[in-house]
């Protein structure tokens, strides 16, 4: 590792779990996880020089991981069915650790339902990004971002209970 | 049952941590080779860019070799159309290292793709649409000029050379047709579709939120 390459790993090293997240939402099995997470980290590398602090940290590492896992040239439409990964019960209410994990990845699958574009602003409402951030990453107005969110909402409600 | 976006931020926060990877891990992917639609563009230009260049030369010291007539003469027109290639690809090369996706939001990213995709696969079709027949036309007009026009029109009309340029016409086509349409296909199978699709799933959120 050259010295200046420390201070990108260091600041990958602090934010893994964002490329981790978006990785897992974009794409279903470990291999493919596993390219998607180099490519954005090759991305943010290449990008790195240029970046001069004038947005958040998380905020430009949003933009370009979004960037990467949605206009990349992949095979879409793969989707992994309800019974993969959960069992078809969900209660939401019940906060212990088992019904946690499983409530979590319940959540998971329903958000894999949703559109890539849907995707991205759910995962960023989910990691408390202001609207203000979330409209600015995909293009869009503060108001739009609100009126989509309350349909996403409506959709996984609507995935997620039985 | 009401699900808040509270309700959603707390199942999200429940889940496990990621297996972290190691510093040693990231440092080995910075070395790697992109796969990015844009590293993918760059690549397949330079791939048609030093294929031209070295079907050029080839035929530059081909044409040397040949004699004063047609044959020599649709060298010379193919070597012209090589270096309109050329100069074709540097400019698409120059145009695709301007493109940081850094800078750009999801909606101006996927416009951006959007034209670039565009603009090559129209820039494909003129080729096989107007450049090869317009090609086949020249050799003919060369071959006219070697053999005198009178005696060029007397060949054309019989029907076994109407018959046989036909032939080689609708063959030499098929083959330029299939053969840009696998290689489109290859570079680029469905991705423009899937690319159009999304920007229009953030063209529907400002329709949406008008309504």
């Amino acid at each position: 590792m050259s010295e200046g390459e420390k201070p990108f790993i260091d600041l990958i090293n602090q934010n893994q779990g964002l490329i981790h997240k978006v990785c897992m939402l974009y794409e279903n099995d470990r291999e493919a996880r596993n390219d998607l997470f180099q490519e954005i980290v090759l991305q943010l590398w290449r990008s790195f020089p240029t970046f001069r602090g004038e947005a958040k940290i998380t905020t430009w590492m949003y933009r370009i991981a979004l960037n990467t896992a949605i206009s990349g040239l992949r095979r879409r439409g793969r989707t992994i069915k309800t019974e993969d990964i959960v069992e078809k019960h969900f209660n939401f209410s019940d906060v212990s650790d088992d019904h946690q994990e499983e409530n979590f990845q319940k959540l998971q699958w329903a958000i894999k339902q949703l559109t890539e574009i849907e995707r991205a602003m759910i995962m960023m409402a989910l990691d408390e990004i202001p609207y203000e951030e979330i409209a600015e990453t995909i293009g869009i107005t503060q108001n739009n971002v609100r009126v989509r969110m309350n349909r996403i909402r409506e959709k996984l409600r609507k995935l997620m209970t039985p | 049952m009401s699900l808040e976006l509270d309700d959603l931020k707390s199942i999200w926060k429940g889940n496990k941590p990621f297996e972290a990877k190691p510093a040693e891990e990231i440092a080995a992917m910075l070395k790697g080779r992109s796969n990015s639609p844009i590293a993918k563009l760059k690549r397949s230009t330079w791939f048609e860019l030093v294929l031209t260049m070295v079907f050029g030369v080839i035929m530059l010291f081909y044409s040397f070799t040949l004699p004063s007539g047609a044959l020599k003469w649709s060298v010379v027109a193919t070597l012209i159309l090589f270096v309109v290639y050329c100069i074709y690809y540097f400019k698409k090369l120059k145009l695709l290292n301007r493109f940081d996706a850094s800078h750009q939001n999801i909606r101006e990213n996927l416009e951006k793709l959007v034209k670039d995709l565009n603009t090559y696969l129209s820039f494909y079709k003129t080729s096989y649409a107007v450049v090869f027949p317009a090609y086949f036309f020249l050799v003919l007009l060369f071959t006219a000029i070697e053999r005198g026009a009178d005696a060029f029109l007397h060949q054309l009309t019989q029907p076994e050379t109407i018959l046989r340029l036909s032939i080689a016409s609708l063959v030499f086509i098929a083959i330029m047709v299939l053969v840009s349409k696998w290689y489109l296909k290859k570079l680029y199978g469905n991705h423009l579709e899937d690319l159009k699709e999304l920007l229009k799933d953030i063209e529907d959120s400002s329709a949406q939120s008008k309504e």
